[in-house]
C-alpha cells in the first residue's frame, strides 16, 4: 500500500492505495463517489470520465498513484452551489439521457470539451464524444444537449 | 438543490448529479466479492479441477463448483417458454447448470466461483486454479449443426435439434407457388449481436437470517419476473427473495431473467452469512451476457402476373447457443411466425423453424427478439422480388397492403391485427423524404463519384402480450401530498415514472409532478408484467387508467359536496369538476380533504392488455464511396404509428435509440466466433459500436391511430426503431449497389465488405 493525497471536488483526501488501484476504483470504492461508473475494461466506453486538473480523462486508465496531488472533479462536484451545472440541465432538458449509466461520463466529457472549445462545431462535438458510448439514446439528443450547454455557458459568460 | 430547475423527466435529477443507485453502487460492510472461473474451451470434458491453491490463498473464503452447489440444492438457468413440434412433439430441452457439470459447451461458461475479501483477491486466487480439459470438436455453424457429421452437444438431443416448429398451411402455400407467375427466394442472416447495456451485469445479495429473506440488487426488467427466475436458478422459494428496484443501466431484453451469478450469489450469502457482490468486467459480459439475433431466414415469395402476393414461406434456422436459456425458443417460434406476413394481405403463409444448439453463448432476447429480424426478412424479400421481376417496389407494396376495410384482419396463420394504415404512413414518409426527387439526387451524387441509394420499409410488429394474467397499479394519496403509485414494471431508461405521471394528469387532473411511481415493492403483492416487448406503457398504463377511473367515481360525490350541488349536476372534464355555477380542480378537491379521507381514495386499478401492432414506414438515404466502401447515412425519416402518444420527447428518444441500434446491426456490429468456438469479438476493441454522429440527420414523426386493444389506446414504441431501420437501411444500401450488379449482401455492411463486393464486379 502507498499513501497518496489528492483533491476531489474541493476536498483533500489522504488515502492508502495499492500500486495497481485505478483512479476509478479509488473514487468508487474508497471515497464512495459512485456517480463515476465503470462500463468496460478497455478504456472504450467513457462512463468513468472525470476532470483531472481540468482535462477530461478516463479514470479507469489512470492509476490512483498517478493522481497524487491532482485536482479531480467528478459528476458529484460539477455543480457549484445550489443550482445544476448548465451541462447537467441541458442533458435533462434535451432528453440526453435514458438509463443514465453513461450520463456522468457524457457530462464530464462535455465539461472537458467546452472548457477548451466553448463554441464547438458539430464535428468538434462528435470528436469530443468519440470516446463515450451510449446504448440508449442514439446520441442525437446528447449532441443537442452539448449544443444547448455550450449556448447557455456562452450566454452566462457574456 | 435545484429549486429553480424542472427536469424534463422525473428520473433525471439523480442520474445527472451522480446520485443514481445502480447495482455496483451498493456497498455493505463485510461484503465478500466473487470472481467467476470460466471455460476457455468451446466444447470439452472437464477431466479434473484442482482448486486447493485457490482455497489456500489468503483472503479467499469460499470456492464453489457444481458439486458444492448441488449439495445446496441449486437449480438451473430458466427457460420459461417452450414450443411443440408440428405433430405435438415435446421440445427437447438442455438446461444450463449454474456451474458446468462434467462438460463445458461454450467459451465463458462458468465452471467455479471464488469468494474473497476483495474482487482483486478473488481474481488473483482464481489464477491458481488448475483445470484439465479433454477438448472436443466444436459446433459453431447452426446450419450444419443438425447434420449427422456434427458432434452432438447434449446426450439427450439427437442432431442438436431442440425443436422443429411450424406455423401456417404448407399445402396451401405450395399450391400458391405452383400457380404463381413470379417467385423469388432470398436468404438473409440477422447476425449474432451483443445487447450491450452500458451497465455491466452485476449482483449484490444480502441475506437476513432473522427474516429468512435475501435481498438482491441487480439490473432487471421487473422485480416479479426476476424474483421468480432467481428462485428457479437458486432452487429457493420466491417468497424468500426480495429484488430491489434500483436503477438499471439499460436492459434491451437481456435483463429479463437469472444468470449463473444470480443463483450462486443467493446461495452464497445464505451459506456464508455475509453480503456478497459480483460485477462483471466487460470482457466477461461479452462472453456471458446472452447474445442476440443469430437467425438465418430463408424466404420465398409467390406473385401473380400483376404483382399480387399469393404466398410467403420461410424456413428459419435459429441458433440457441449451447443451452436453452430464457427466450431463444420464444424468439425462434412465436416471434418469427406471428408477423411473418408483414403489412401485406397474403392469402397463404407457412413457416418452419429449427431451434438448434451450437457451442456458443446462449442466445436470448435483444431489442425486438425476432420481430426486427422477420420484418427485415420480409421487407428485403418484397424489395428483392419487386426488382427481380420489374415491379416498382413502392407500387408493389401499396397494392398488397392490407385493405382498410379488412380490419380487424386475421392473417393466414392466425394473427388478428386491429389496424395498420400503411398507405397513409407511406404517403407521409414519401413526402418527408422527397422520395420522388431521389433519381435526381442519385445522378448528382454520381457526378461526385458517390453511389447513392434510397431504401424503405413498411413494417409491422406485434408488441408483447405479457406473461402475467393482468397488470395492476395501486394508487395511494399519502401525507407528503403526493399520489404514490405502485406497479410491477420497472424502468431501465424508458421513463416509466414520467409517462405514468402524465397518464394520471390527463385522466385524473392530478398534477404530474405530484405523482411518485415505485416499481416492484413486493409487500403490495401486485400482479403485472415486467418491462419487455414494448408493453410497459400500455400494459401498466392501462391499469393506471383503470385506477384513475375508479378514483373519479369516488371523487364525484365529494366534488358535488364541495360545490354544494347534487352529484348528477357535476361534470368532470380536463381535471376540472364543474357544477352549475362553480368549478373545482381535482387537486383542490383532494388537497382540501382530511388525510383519512385522502387515504380512503386509495384504490387498485387493473387491466388485461394483449399484443398491439405498432407499425411504420421508414426511409433511409445513403451514399457509398466506391473507393473506400464507406457508407454515409445522408438522411433518415421515420413515420411511426404507435397509437396514442403520451410523452412525445420520450417517444422520439426511443425511436432514436432503436434506429441507431439498427444502424449498429446494419453497419458495424457482429459477434464472431472462429471454427473452434473462440470468441473473436470479446471487447469494445473488436466489437464495433455505434458512436455519436453515426445517424446525424434523423427526422421522426408519429401518425397516431389509437388502438382499441387497451384502455390507453397506445401501442409499443420500444422496438419499432430497430424493426423499421434494419430493412430501410439494407434496402438503401442495395439500392446504391444494384446498378453495379449487387442485389443481396448480408449485414453488417462494413466498408471492406462493400469495397470487395464492388471490386469483384468492376
Amino acid at each position: 500500500m502507498r499513501p497518496i493525497s489528492l483533491t476531489v471536488n474541493g476536498h483533500t483526501h489522504a488515502v492508502d492505495v495499492e500500486d495497481r488501484t485505478l483512479l476509478a476504483d479509488l473514487l468508487r470504492d474508497q471515497l464512495h463517489l459512485t456517480g463515476t461508473h465503470v462500463g468496460c475494461d478497455t478504456s472504450q466506453c467513457g462512463c468513468c470520465t472525470v476532470l483531472m486538473d481540468g482535462d477530461a480523462i478516463k479514470s479507469c486508465t489512470v492509476l490512483a498513484v498517478q493522481a497524487e496531488g491532482a485536482h479531480i472533479t467528478t459528476i458529484e462536484g460539477l455543480a457549484q452551489g445550489p443550482d445544476l451545472h448548465p451541462i447537467q440541465a441541458a442533458f435533462s432538458q434535451c432528453h440526453g439521457l435514458q438509463c443514465g449509466f453513461c450520463t456522468p461520463g457524457m457530462i464530464m466529457a462535455t465539461a472537458g470539451l467546452l472548457s477548451h472549445t466553448p463554441q464547438p462545431t458539430e464535428a468538434q462535438i462528435l470528436e469530443g464524444l468519440a470516446g463515450n458510448l451510449c446504448r440508449c439514446t442514439g446520441y442525437i439528443h446528447i449532441v443537442e444537449s452539448v449544443k444547448l450547454a455550450a449556448q447557455t455557458l456562452q450566454e452566462k459568460s457574456a | 438543490m435545484n429549486a429553480r430547475f424542472t427536469p424534463s423527466r422525473q428520473e433525471d435529477l439523480p442520474l445527472i448529479t451522480g446520485q443514481g443507485r445502480f447495482t455496483a453502487d451498493h456497498h455493505y460492510p463485510g461484503t465478500l466479492h466473487a470472481f467467476v472461473i470460466r471455460s476457455m474451451h468451446a466444447h470439452a470434458r472437464l477431466t479434473s479441477i484442482d482448486l486447493a491453491a485457490v482455497r489456500a490463498y489468503p483472503g479467499v473464503r469460499w470456492v464453489v463448483t457444481a458439486q458444492e452447489l448441488k449439495a445446496l440444492g441449486a437449480g438451473n438457468i430458466p427457460h420459461p417458454i417452450t414450443a411443440k413440434g408440428p405433430g405435438g412433439e415435446d421440445q427437447k430441452i438442455a438446461l444450463m447448470p449454474l456451474l458446468a457439470e462434467g462438460t463445458v459447451r461454450f467459451v465463458g461458461q462458468p465452471v467455479a466461483m471464488v469468494f474473497a475479501d476483495s474482487a482483486l483477491v478473488a481474481q488473483d486466487a482464481a489464477e491458481l486454479a488448475v483445470m484439465e480439459y479433454e477438448v472436443l470438436d466444436a459446433v459453431t455453424d447452426p446450419e450444419t449443426a443438425t447434420q449427422p457429421s456434427a458432434l452432438q452437444l447434449h446426450e439427450q438431443v439427437p442432431r442438436n435439434l431442440s425443436v422443429h416448429f411450424s406455423s401456417g398451411d404448407a399445402a396451401l402455400v405450395e399450391a400458391a407457388f405452383q400457380k404463381a407467375a413470379h417467385t423469388s427466394q432470398l436468404r438473409v442472416v440477422s447476425q449474432r449481436l451483443m445487447g450491450v447495456p452500458m451497465e455491466p451485469r452485476a449482483v449484490v445479495a444480502r441475506h437476513d437470517a432473522a427474516t429468512g429473506v435475501t435481498t438482491v440488487h441487480t439490473p432487471h426488467q421487473g422485480v416479479l419476473g426476476m424474483r421468480n427466475f432467481l428462485a428457479m436458478a437458486a432452487g429457493v422459494s420466491p417468497e424468500s427473495l426480495c429484488v430491489d428496484a434500483n436503477d438499471v443501466g439499460g436492459s434491451f431484453g437481456l435483463r429479463g431473467g437469472a444468470y449463473t451469478e444470480h443463483g450462486v450469489l443467493v446461495l452464497a450469502t445464505r451459506h456464508l452469512g455475509c453480503p456478497v457482490a459480483w460485477t462483471g468486467s466487460r470482457s466477461e459480459i461479452f462472453l456471458s451476457d446472452w447474445h442476440g439475433r443469430a437467425l438465418i431466414l430463408n424466404g420465398d415469395i409467390a406473385l401473380d402476373a400483376a404483382g399480387h402476393i399469393l404466398a410467403i414461406r420461410f424456413k428459419d434456422c435459429v441458433d440457441a447457443g449451447a443451452y436453452n436459456c430464457m427466450m431463444s425458443t420464444f424468439i425462434g417460434t412465436r416471434n418469427l411466425s406471428i408477423t411473418m406476413g408483414g403489412v401485406y394481405q397474403v392469402p397463404a403463409l407457412y413457416m418452419e423453424s429449427e431451434v438448434v444448439y451450437t457451442n456458443t453463448t446462449p442466445v436470448s432476447a435483444y431489442r425486438g427478439a425476432g420481430r426486427p429480424d422477420i420484418a427485415y426478412a420480409i421487407e428485403r424479400l418484397v424489395d428483392f422480388a419487386a426488382h427481380q421481376h420489374g415491379f416498382d417496389p413502392i407500387a408493389l407494396r401499396r397494392q398488397n397492403f392490407i385493405e382498410a376495410s379488412a380490419f380487424p384482419y386475421k392473417t393466414a396463420n392466425g394473427t388478428t391485427i386491429d389496424t395498420c394504415l400503411s398507405g397513409k404512413l407511406l404517403d407521409r414518409a414519401l413526402a418527408m423524404s422527397d422520395y420522388a426527387g431521389f433519381e435526381q439526387r442519385r445522378a448528382q451524387a454520381l457526378t461526385r463519384g458517390k453511389y447513392r441509394g434510397i431504401g424503405l420499409s413498411t413494417f409491422l410488429e406485434a408488441s408483447g402480450a405479457g406473461t402475467a394474467p393482468k397488470d395492476q397499479a395501486l394508487g395511494e394519496f399519502q401525507a407528503d401530498g403526493c399520489l404514490h403509485v405502485y406497479g410491477v414494471t420497472g424502468p431501465s431508461g424508458q421513463g416509466h415514472s414520467t409517462s405514468f405521471a402524465r397518464i394520471i394528469e390527463t385522466a385524473l387532473g392530478w398534477p404530474a409532478d405530484r405523482v411518485r411511481y415505485e416499481a416492484g415493492n413486493a409487500k403490495h403483492k401486485l400482479l403485472g408484467n415486467g418491462t419487455g416487448g414494448s408493453r410497459s406503457l400500455y400494459g401498466a398504463g392501462s391499469a393506471i387508467v383503470a385506477m384513475c377511473h375508479q378514483m373519479l367515481e369516488s371523487l364525484k360525490p365529494l366534488a358535488a359536496q364541495a360545490l354544494g350541488v347534487s352529484a348528477d349536476e357535476v361534470h368532470f372534464d380536463k381535471g376540472l369538476w364543474t357544477g352549475p355555477q362553480h368549478s373545482i380542480s381535482t387537486a383542490q378537491l383532494i388537497d382540501a380533504l382530511p388525510q383519512a379521507a385522502q387515504s380512503s381514495l386509495s384504490v387498485m386499478g387493473e387491466a388485461t392488455s394483449g399484443s398491439t401492432f405498432p407499425n411504420g414506414c421508414h426511409v433511409a438515404e445513403v451514399e457509398i464511396d466506391p473507393d473506400t466502401g464507406v457508407t454515409e447515412l445522408i438522411h433518415y425519416f421515420a413515420v411511426d404509428d404507435l397509437g396514442q402518444v403520451i410523452s412525445p420527447q420520450l417517444v422520439r428518444g426511443q425511436v432514436h435509440g432503436g434506429v441507431v441500434q439498427g444502424w449498429g446491426q446494419a453497419f458495424c456490429e457482429q459477434v464472431v466466433y472462429d471454427a473452434q468456438g473462440q470468441l473473436l469479438t470479446g471487447s469494445f476493441m473488436d466489437y464495433a459500436m455505434p458512436r455519436a454522429g453515426c445517424v446525424p440527420h434523423l427526422r421522426n414523426e408519429t401518425y397516431e391511430v389509437r388502438t382499441q386493444l387497451n384502455l390507453l389506446g397506445s401501442k409499443g414504441v420500444g422496438e419499432s426503431g430497430c424493426t423499421g431501420s434494419l430493412p430501410a437501411l439494407a434496402n438503401a444500401v442495395m439500392s446504391a449497389l444494384r446498378p453495379y450488379g449487387i442485389d443481396q449482401m448480408d449485414m453488417p455492411f462494413t466498408a471492406p465488405k462493400i469495397w470487395m463486393a464492388l471490386q469483384a464486379r468492376i
